[in-house]
This record gives structure tokens, C-alpha cells and sequence, in this order.
């Protein structure tokens, strides 16, 4: 017991540690991010830089494809295309964090974010990431953004065929059971004494309990008198644990 | 665990649930048509013989190969919009064009053929003056860029820069052409105005100066106006004042210090009174000299053709009339084409030869002009070598309305561009008129009676007709059903324009920024009519309004555009028909004072047509039409007429209220500081909107009542000041009536734009998170509570209880370019939000996903709500683009109008391109839907009837047989 609020404080020692190092990553993240933007007032005609990579459809030529696609820096901010052999470059990109994207109609590309130091020195590319924008996934830089196969603009028309039909689990239902009750009579002929016999064996060998008495005599049993009353409701109660098991 | 993959599921249905296109819808109510923008600069693809491109660059910031034989695109390039994306130069060479872009900020060179990109580089700033390609021993292979202060050198094929060199006293002297004659020199030529001009030839292969000379010219002020280099280098320019031509010979060894003048009387010729006169060189080849002759323009009509020959100057031909003129080569024939007027309506195009100036056989071309279109303004003329050595030409006429017409001997139009299209302002959509027959019938119930026999007759000859008209319709199915397909054409026309049964089909008026309005059929995207205004100011503003629909016959529909000339606020209206795009016989008033307000009233006069109130600067009130009804039911109504004006270089929303002699009395105004915030925009919610449903039922079966107020506005705010830490967005809903604020919300650490929709009970706005460098959305709904205060009529004045604000934000993982919500006849059928994105597509989100009852923890009252569970990130699904693969460029409005059926709403989205389509956001749930199986329900129908008539049968004989038992 002694030791518990001891443990506590550690806890919450930790944990104060924990915060101020989140408060660490967070100010130095910000001080980051306001760094290009103070740069970016004081001097008005800053340097620029340019973001550099590769589109890169796989089994596709590029003459194909490449005069309907555009690189887009931020929305629209800044604009980039492409050479016929997929490489790009956007020229003129002031210091900053942006979204890259390579936009065509056919093909889908990953966005990815490129930070840009106000030296534009450090720049590394990594998946974005809106929810947690801190995180950080690296990527190479020049860019290589491959594209993930085509866009799928449309929705598939649900066709109908017999199969669908069929299988459809309410048609199951009613179907299976009617067959039964039309094909089985036809199929077992009820006439036949010996095969009444049979099926009445067959019968007794699925009740898994032939030693129990019948319902209807522990019926007349319970009703005849009240001296076999008590053994009929234990055997009843045995009934119940078989059939769940069942 | 369990309770989460149920959530997982429902989210799946939820998602599925939502509509999108299908593959074989594609094309079947959607169009899209693409455009470039105005013209600026355009070349022939020469490279190969059989080519069929035409380069464009324009001033929308567009590169693009167009097709000479169709006019559809080949490939385009649409980039940055504003200065940062101009195009300054175009160099055709060979199969590359050479771009400089954002005054003279990159250089790029594109492949024609492929449309892809050879290079770009990126140059040193300084501001654009004039780039041209230099050619050395019959060879082009380099660029020169001539800036205010530097000159470079660039090989064509890599872009790599072959020199640079700083201009000598670049400070005072305007450095502004630049100029090769393709012999190893590259000449920069300056002027300090009305002092001298400055000659400098530089080397080609490093840069030297091999000669630097000042030539005396007092009377120049500008050498790209009034110059040109003829002939073997030969500077030429024109002096209006004495009036006279100057020469001067560029060559490395140049030392005359003063350019030969030759009066222009002694060439028998005369200025014409006012007129700068201009000169027009062309060089077929950068690597050859130009061509010895030019045309000499001495009036707005007048043309001359000159030659230099031996220091002397010939007359070749005079060309009076003449609108344009253009050279043009083919192989080694160069041509000159001139344009002179014909008649009013048409133009003919001639060529002559530029070396003689004789005229050329068989090469007139009549250009029919559209009256409603503005006047020629460009010619660029494609001419070819027929197999008899004589030549063909095509050519492409640009007007005043920015149309691109392309016409072939002997004035067979190819194909017309109606590039105003490319920057549509404001559009609406009316309803097409009934057919004569239908509108015969309507007209019967609208007459008075005039006894009974008439009437029945009346009625009889009314029914003949639809019976009449139902068999030619018949006629026409089986008619048609006989001819294969290909031949059945439905070409609409303005005749044969009609309603259809459900009202999908409109006809869209569209209002251009030049000023060119169009009538466009929304099924089929065809240009029905086109109006030209030509006295339209470059910075209007337009407001375009419905003030009669086409449900009053025999009263024709009426438009009327509000244009507004956004300097001086001054103001004139155009009254026209929507469908035939006339000129309404009604005169608009003369409007003397600038306009604040313009307020389309419900009210009515005795001819159907909807009141215009228009707010002068003096607080006046004027209406449109005005006769002696609408002044009188004004007067009646003024106590209910409320209006409010914005005033946001002053931060001020002021509300006025009408009274009954037509002025005005302020009662109340908000100011906003401005040294903190302005107004960036006020929305109201749209007048033809719907609300079906009044409450929302909650989970227990209790409602929760909307704020539906009409009269609300919300108004957007940004901080002035911009720095991403403190920067913010604001919301203000103010009721403008009263002016009271409903409720405020303020977004920090964000910045516009802010995109916003005001609809129903909510508000969406969109807007920049500069915290966590994402877009945001944020939704605000407004509710009065459990109960309402009054449920018949809403009244501003009375409503004592402030309404409850839900408000959640999202993220959404792109920028957006426009927003608006989709809008159906009764308002019944659910809301999406369509969203313009940069990429081209446009977005259906449904607005259940912006709903800011989406709960964090899921509950079986939530759930029974069909509320989706709270999730901060909104996807992006390309299944919900109704534009599929069609992307639209640079979006910058959609439009949305309700149709006949309730579940369509018919979508337009203008940007550089027109895309119109129809939406279906709860699904098509009052038609079939187009891939209903009729074969399986008619064969099920037809088995079932069968299998009773056997089975009766059967039963039959079954009965039969026991009775014989």
C-alpha cells in the first residue's frame, strides 16, 4: 500500500514528461511552419524553388496520357506538366508545406505533401495524412508517384439472372420444402407395409431416447394420479437438457 | 466488437446507397462542350503537309491543338490562372511551339504532335519585352528572350540558356524588340522616347557585341507601334505627324547615325486624319530575312502593299476598302489575304500576291457576318499548294464576341467556336414554351365565354386537333421505325422547340463576360441563339433575372440583364426573350443614377410580369415595369417590402424599409470593423427553393422543428490581418429584416476562400485550416426546437425565441473551386452538395454527411435516425463524380434548377468548359428506371397467365375424371 502513491506520482511525473515533450514536437512543429510564412512577408519576391518527380503509369506509354494531365500544387496554386517521358517539374514554388498531386481523368495518383525549408535546403516528400498532420511517412525525393490503376467512375448495373434468382435464400426457402412435400411421397411409395415398417424404425432410431416414455403417457400418467406426479416432472426435466443438445 | 461491425456495415450500405452513374449512361443526358478562351496568339501547324492542328494560345491562359477539320480539340493545357499562367509569346518552329509565360518568368517548349511537355526553364526576372527565334545558316536551333535589362540566348533543344548578357543602360533606355535575320547576328533594339534609338548586335554564338550604335529619331516614342525590320534588315518606321517613313539598314557594320526619311506625299499617299499608322512585316522563316513587302495601314479602311527595292519604295496595290489584312506561305509562295467589306452582312477574303500584289485567281471567299455577332477583328489564313501549283487557302476569322469561325472556299463554314462560352458570368434556366397546339388548348380556358354554341364548337375543334396531332405522331413513329437509325435526326430548332413531359429539357441562357448572350438547348448543348451587346464595358457586372416565365401565354417570356458598369456604377438594361433571344419591344427606363440594389418582387403587373425594384445611389426607389397596377399594388405592399444593401469597403450591412411614396427609411445597420474584418460575401437562401418537410423526426419519435426563416442571410468575414496564427473566418447570420444576428460563429486559424451554400434551415462553408494546412468543412444547422412558434406563416418581426445552432466541422482532403446544393421541385427529395474540385471533377456528397447530428457514440436512437456515426475525414469517391472522366475546367459556378419530376435536378457547371447533366440524389424513384427489365416482367406475366390456363385446364379434366370414379 505504501508504494502505490509513490507509483502514482511516477505516473504522473511520466506523463507530465510526456506532455511537455508533445509540447516540444508541437512548438518546434509550428515554429516550422512559421517560419516560410514569416519569410514569405518580409521578403515579398523570396527565393523559389521548384518540386521535381515522376508520374509513372505501369504498362501504360506515356504519349497516351500525358496531354491530359496536370501536376496541382494546393488546389490550383501552382501548376505543373508533364514531359512526354512522365517527369515533372514545378518551377516558382515559394518555401511552405504542400499537397502534390498529379491529376489526370483516366489515373489515379496518390497526393503527397513536400515541405520546403525557408532555405530550401530540406525537402522530403511523405503521404498525406489530413487527420494527423504531424505524422510522417517518407518518401523519396525526387518524387515517384506511380499510379495506382485507373480511375472507377461507374457503378456496376445489377443484372439479373437465374442463378440470382434461385439462390435468393427467401426463394430457397420456399422452394426446398415444397419439394420435399411433393416429391417425397412419390419417391417413397407409403403403401408398401415393408417399407412402413422401415421408415417406423428409422423413426424410433432418431429419438435418441427410447428408455423415456411417450408425452402422451406421462400425460395419462400425470392426470391418473398424483403419485407418479413427482416422477414425471423430473423426467421432464431431463427431456429438456437432450432435445438442447440436439 | 460486435456493435462495430454493425457500424461498419450500415456505413456501407449508407455509402452504396448513394447514386452514381452508370457505364452505359455516359453521353445519354450529359454534355460537355470545351473551350479555350479569346484567342492571342495562333499558328498553323506547317510541319507536315497533311496536318490538320491549329495552335491557340489565349488569354485565358490556355495552349491548345485544335482541329482544322472539326474545331474539337486535340489536346489543352490549361494553367494557372491570373498573370502568374500569361502566355506572352508563341514560337512555332518545326513540330515544337515555343511558350513564354508570366511575364517572361518561364520558357516552355511543348510538343505539337503529342501534346506533352519538352521543357521548361525557368528564366531570370525581369519584365517581358519580346522573345523570337534565331536562325543561322538556314537553321533555327536557339530563342532569344528580350527582357527590360538582360538578353539570352536558349538552344530549342533543351532549353539550356547559350549566353546571357546585361543590356547596356538598361535605366534609360527601353530595350523593346528583338530581332534575327538568320545571318549570325541577334539585333536588340531600345529607344529612349522621343530622343534616339538604341541598336546593339550581339553574336550568336557568344554573346559579344559586335556593334553598338544611338541613331537620332525625336519623333519616336514607341518602336513596336509604329516599326518594322523589311526586306534584308531593314528597320522601318512610320512617323504620323510629318507624316513619313524612316529607314535604317541593321547590319554589323552600321555607322550612319541617322535613319533616311521619305515623306509619304512623295508616294502619293495621306494619312487619314487621327490615325496611327501601322506597319505589317512577316518573316516566313526565322532563319531567312524577312520578306521585302509589307502593308502600310494609313486609315481604319486603308491598306497599302509596299515593297523595298534598292532603297526605294514601291506601291504594289492599294487596298481601300480593306478591314484585315494577313501573309501567309506555303512552301515558297507567300500571299497576302485581305478582307474588304462587301455588303452589310458579308465579307470576301482575296489573296494577292505579295510579290507583285497581282491578285490570284479563283481565291475570293465570302464570310457571311452574324448580325448578332460583333465585327472581324483577326484573319490567320492556312494556305496550301494545290496539285496544279496554284493556291488554296482556308482561313480562320476571330470577331469582336471572341468567335472563331473557320470557313473554306468559296465560303463553306467548317466550324464555329464560340469562345465567349469559355467565361460564362451568370446563366439561368427557363422552361420552353408549349407547342402551338398545346398553347391553343390552354388559350381556351383563358378566354372569356362567348356563348354556348361557340364554345362547344370551340371544344370540338380543340379535340380535333389533338387527334389530328396524335396521328402524325403516330405517323412519324412508324415512319421513322422504317429508316435505319443513322438517318433519324432530331435537329432542334427554335421552330420545333417544346416542352417535354417532365420539363427536362430548358432552354439555358447564358450570360458571357464580352458581353455575348446565348440561348443553348440543355439537352442536346446546341446554340439556339447568340446575342451580341457591343456597348458593353470590360469590368460589367451582370444580373441576370426571370421576370416572366413562358407560363403566361399568349405573353411572351422576358429576361431582362442587369449591366453594370462596376467603376462608375452606372447601369443599363437589356429586356429580351429568353427563347428567341430577341430584343423585347418594351424600353427599359433610363437609368440616370448608379444602382446599389436590384430586388426581384413577387408582385406582379396585369401582364404577368414580376416587378424589378432598383435602389439608386440617393436611396431612391425605381420599378420595371412601372404602369399604373404595379405602382399601385407597390403602394399597398410597401409596408411589407424590405431590403438591405452592403457596403463592404466600409464594412457596413445596412436594411431599409419602402415606404408608401417610393423612398426609402434606414432601420438598421450592422458595421463590422474594418480594421479587423471585411465582408467577403452575403448569401442569401434562393428564392424558388422548396422546403417540404418542417421538423425532423428524432429517434423517440418526437420532432425537432427547422428554423426556416427566408429572410436570412449569411454574411462571411476575413480578418484583415493575414498572418496564419491569427487569422480567422467568420459567419454571421443576420435576419435582414430586423438585422437581427442569429448567430455568430468564428473559425480560427483559417483563411479563405470560403466557399459557401445557405440553404433549408443550414449553412455549408468551406474554408483553409492554416493550423493543420487542410481544407475544412463546416456545417451550421439551425432549429427552433420541439415545437413551433408559429407553424403557418413565418414573420421576422415575430419570433421571440432564438433558435437552437448545431454546428460540426470535417475535413475534406482537396480544395474546392465552387459549391451549391442540388435543388428538386417540392424540395422532397434529399440534398447533395455538388463540389467543383481543382481536379475537374465535380462532387456529389450527400448532405447527410454533413449533418452536425452526426453522433460521436452510436445509440439505438441515433441509429433508428439513420444518422451515420461522427467521422472527421469526408471521402472523395470517384464513383460519386457526376462528371465521370468529362473533367471540367476551372470551375467557377454550377447551377442547379429543379425539373418536372421531383427526384431530377439538372445540373450546369461552367468554367472554361459547359458541362450539363441530371442528378438524381435520392435516386429515380418516381420514373422506371432506364435499365428496367421489361422483357422479365412481361415474360413472368405472360408464364403466369399461361400456367393458370393450364392449371385451369387441368383442374378441369381432374374434376372431369373424379365425377367418372
Amino acid at each position: 500500500i505504501s508504494t502505490s502513491p509513490f507509483g502514482r506520482f511516477q505516473v504522473i511525473l511520466l506523463l507530465l514528461a510526456f506532455v511537455q515533450s508533445v509540447l516540444v514536437v508541437g512548438w518546434c512543429f509550428t515554429e516550422m511552419e512559421a517560419g516560410p510564412g514569416a519569410a514569405m512577408s518580409t521578403q515579398t519576391n523570396g527565393d523559389r524553388f521548384k518540386i521535381e518527380g515522376r508520374a509513372i503509369v505501369p504498362g501504360v506509354k506515356t504519349q497516351d496520357w500525358v496531354s491530359t494531365a496536370r501536376v496541382l500544387v494546393d488546389g490550383e496554386e501552382h501548376v505543373g506538366f508533364l514531359r512526354t517521358d512522365g517527369s515533372f517539374a514545378v518551377n516558382d514554388v515559394p518555401s511552405g508545406s504542400y499537397v502534390v498531386e498529379v491529376v489526370t481523368p483516366t489515373y489515379r495518383f496518390e497526393a503527397v505533401r513536400v515541405d520546403i525549408t525557408s532555405k530550401g535546403k530540406m525537402r522530403y516528400a511523405r503521404l498525406v495524412n489530413y487527420i494527423k498532420t504531424s505524422e510522417v511517412i517518407r518518401q523519396p525525393y525526387p518524387l515517384q508517384i506511380r499510379s495506382s490503376g485507373p480511375h472507377s467512375y461507374f457503378m456496376k448495373r445489377e443484372t439479373w439472372g437465374w442463378t440470382d434468382f434461385l439462390m435468393n435464400p427467401m426463394v430457397m426457402m420456399m422452394v426446398l420444402p415444397l419439394l420435399i412435400i411433393v416429391l417425397l411421397p412419390k419417391v417413397v411409395n407409403t403403401n408398401d407395409p415393408e417399407m412402413r415398417k422401415e421408415m417406423e424404425q428409422s423413426m424410433n432410431m432418431l429419438n435418441p431416447n427410447p428408455e423415456l416414455p411417450d408425452v402422451s403417457e406421462l400425460m395419462t400418467k400425470l392426470f391418473s394420479g398424483s403419485k407418479g406426479s413427482s416422477k414425471a416432472g423430473s423426467s421432464s426435466k431431463g427431456t429438456r437438457p437432450a432435445a438442447k443438445r440436439r | 466488437m460486435a456493435e462495430l461491425i454493425l457500424l461498419w456495415l450500415k456505413c456501407i450500405i449508407l455509402y452504396n446507397a448513394v447514386d452514381a452513374v452508370f457505364e452505359d449512361q455516359v453521353g445519354k443526358f450529359d454534355w460537355r462542350q470545351q473551350y479555350v478562351g479569346k484567342v492571342r496568339f495562333s499558328h498553323f501547324d506547317t510541319h507536315v503537309q497533311s496536318s490538320k492542328k491549329v495552335i491557340v494560345a489565349t488569354e485565358n491562359n490556355v495552349f491548345a491543338a485544335l482541329n482544322t477539320r472539326t474545331g474539337e480539340l486535340f489536346w489543352r493545357h490549361v494553367d494557372k490562372s491570373g498573370p502568374e499562367g500569361n502566355i506572352d509569346a508563341l514560337l512555332h518552329h518545326g513540330q515544337d511551339a515555343i511558350l513564354v509565360v508570366g511575364n517572361g518568368r518561364l520558357l516552355r517548349s511543348w510538343d505539337v504532335n503529342v501534346g506533352g511537355l519538352n521543357w521548361e526553364i525557368v528564366l531570370d526576372s525581369g519584365s517581358f519585352q519580346k522573345a523570337c527565334l534565331v536562325g543561322q545558316q538556314g537553321t533555327v536551333k536557339h530563342v532569344a528572350v528580350l527582357k527590360k535589362n538582360i538578353i539570352s540566348l536558349h538552344y530549342l533543344s533543351n532549353g539550356h540558356q547559350k549566353w546571357i548578357e546585361n543590356l547596356p543602360d538598361s535605366e534609360t533606355v527601353d530595350y523593346q524588340t528583338v530581332y534575327s535575320g538568320g545571318n549570325g547576328e541577334v539585333y536588340a533594339l531600345g529607344i529612349v522616347p522621343h530622343s534616339h534609338i538604341v541598336i546593339i548586335a550581339y553574336s550568336t554564338d557568344d554573346g559579344e557585341i559586335i556593334k553598338q550604335i544611338s541613331v537620332e529619331a525625336p519623333w519616336l516614342s514607341n518602336i513596336v507601334a509604329s516599326c518594322a525590320v523589311i526586306g534584308q534588315g531593314v528597320l522601318i518606321c512610320v512617323d504620323s505627324a510629318t507624316p513619313s517613313l524612316y529607314m535604317y539598314n541593321l547590319n554589323p557594320n552600321m555607322d550612319d547615325l541617322q535613319m533616311t526619311q521619305i515623306p509619304l506625299q512623295s508616294l502619293g499617299l495621306e494619312v487619314a486624319p487621327d490615325f496611327q499608322p501601322v506597319l505589317v512585316s512577316h518573316q516566313p522563316n526565322s532563319a531567312h530575312q524577312p520578306l521585302s513587302e509589307f502593308f502600310l495601314q494609313l486609315g481604319p479602311d486603308n491598306f497599302l502593299l509596299l515593297q523595298f527595292n534598292n532603297g526605294q519604295i514601291v506601291t504594289l496595290r492599294d487596298f481601300k476598302p480593306a478591314l484585315l489584312v494577313s501573309f501567309a506561305t506555303t512552301g515558297e509562295k507567300t500571299i497576302a489575304a485581305v478582307m474588304s467589306p462587301k455588303n452589310k452582312t458579308a465579307c470576301s477574303i482575296n489573296l494577292f500576291s505579295a510579290e507583285t500584289g497581282r491578285r490570284l485567281l479563283d481565291t475570293t471567299l465570302i464570310f457571311v457576318m452574324d448580325p448578332n455577332g460583333g465585327k472581324p477583328e483577326k484573319i490567320y489564313i492556312q494556305p496550301f499548294l494545290k496539285k496544279d501549283d496554284s493556291v488554296g487557302y482556308r482561313a480562320m476569322v476571330q470577331t469582336e464576341d471572341h468567335t472563331l469561325t473557320f470557313i473554306q472556299q468559296p465560303g463553306r463554314v467548317m466550324w464555329i467556336r464560340e469562345e465567349a462560352l469559355s467565361d460564362v458570368v451568370t446563366m439561368e434556366m427557363v422552361d420552353l414554351p408549349l407547342t402551338g397546339t398545346q398553347a391553343e388548348l390552354e388559350g381556351e380556358f383563358g378566354k372569356k365565354a362567348d356563348g354556348l354554341m361557340s364554345m362547344v364548337f370551340k371544344r370540338l375543334s380543340s379535340q380535333l386537333i389533338l387527334l389530328q396531332a396524335w396521328i402524325s405522331h403516330l405517323w412519324k413513329l412508324f415512319y421513322d421505325a422504317r429508316k435505319p437509325r443513322s438517318q433519324v435526326k432530331n435537329e432542334v430548332t427554335i421552330e420545333n422547340l417544346s416542352r417535354d413531359e417532365f420539363n427536362l429539357q430548358k432552354m439555358m441562357v447564358m450570360v458571357t463576360a464580352s458581353g455575348k448572350l446565348f440561348g443553348i438547348d440543355s439537352k442536346t448543348g446546341s446554340i439556339l441563339w447568340r446575342h451580341y451587346l457591343n456597348d458593353v464595358p470590360s469590368n460589367a457586372a451582370f444580373k441576370l433575372m426571370v421576370q416572366r416565365t413562358t407560363a403566361h401565354f399568349p405573353h411572351p417570356p422576358q429576361c431582362t440583364l442587369l449591366i453594370k458598369d462596376k467603376d462608375t456604377g452606372l447601369t443599363t438594361l437589356h429586356v429580351f426573350n429568353p427563347i428567341f433571344g430577341k430584343k423585347s419591344h418594351v424600353t427599359p427606363p433610363a437609368l440616370p443614377q448608379p444602382i446599389l440594389q436590384s430586388l426581384l418582387l413577387p408582385l406582379m403587373d396585369q401582364d404577368y410580369a414580376k416587378v424589378l425594384l432598383l435602389v439608386d445611389d440617393q436611396y431612391k426607389v425605381s420599378a420595371f415595369p412601372s404602369t399604373k397596377n404595379v405602382l399601385q399594388q407597390l403602394q399597398e405592399m410597401a409596408s411589407s417590402i424590405f431590403f438591405y444593401l452592403v457596403d463592404s469597403s466600409q464594412g457596413r450591412l445596412s436594411g431599409y424599409r419602402l415606404r408608401t411614396d417610393l423612398s426609402t427609411e434606414q432601420i438598421w445597420e450592422v458595421v463590422i470593423p474594418m480594421e479587423i474584418q471585411r465582408i467577403v460575401s452575403v448569401k442569401g437562401k434562393r428564392p424558388n427553393e422548396h422546403v417540404h418537410s418542417q421538423g425532423r423526426v428524432m429517434g423517440d419519435r418526437s420532432v425537432l422543428y427547422k428554423y426556416l426563416n427566408p429572410n436570412l442571410l449569411a454574411v462571411v468575414t476575413e480578418s484583415t490581418d493575414t498572418h496564419q496564427e491569427r487569422s480567422f473566418v467568420g459567419i454571421i447570420l443576420i435576419d435582414g429584416v430586423t438585422g437581427r444576428i442569429i448567430h455568430e460563429a468564428v473559425q480560427r486559424k483559417a483563411r479563405g476562400p470560403v466557399h459557401i451554400v445557405h440553404s433549408e434551415n443550414w449553412v455549408v462553408y468551406e474554408y483553409w485550416s492554416t493550423k493543420s494546412r487542410r481544407n475544412e468543412f463546416s456545417v451550421i444547422e439551425l432549429y427552433e426546437g420541439m415545437e413551433l412558434y408559429n407553424s403557418t406563416v413565418f414573420s421576422s418581426l415575430d419570433r421571440p425565441h432564438a433558435p437552437q445552432v448545431l454546428q460540426q466541422s470535417y475535413i475534406f482532403p482537396s480544395a474546392i473551386s465552387t459549391m451549391e446544393a442540388t435543388l428538386t421541385e417540392k424540395g422532397i427529395t434529399s440534398r447533395h452538395l455538388l463540389i467543383g474540385l481543382p481536379s475537374g471533377g465535380i462532387l456529389s456528397l450527400p448532405k447527410m454527411f454533413l449533418d452536425p447530428r452526426r453522433p460521436e457514440i452510436v445509440s439505438e436512437q441515433s441509429r433508428s435516425e439513420n444518422l451515420i456515426p461522427y467521422a472527421p475525414e469526408l471521402m472523395i469517391r470517384t464513383e460519386w463524380f457526376i462528371n465521370y472522366n468529362q473533367s471540367i475546367s476551372r470551375v467557377r459556378g454550377i447551377h442547379t434548377s429543379p425539373s418536372g419530376l421531383e427526384s431530377t435536378c439538372l445540373v450546369v457547371a461552367y468554367g472554361l468548359d459547359i458541362y450539363q447533366t441530371r442528378v438524381y440524389p435520392s435516386k429515380q424513384f418516381d420514373v422506371l428506371k432506364d435499365d428496367y427489365d421489361y422483357m422479365l416482367i412481361s415474360s413472368v406475366l405472360l408464364a403466369l397467365f399461361f400456367a393458370t390456363m393450364i392449371s385451369k385446364r387441368l383442374a378441369e379434366v381432374k374434376l372431369l375424371n373424379r365425377a367418372w370414379r
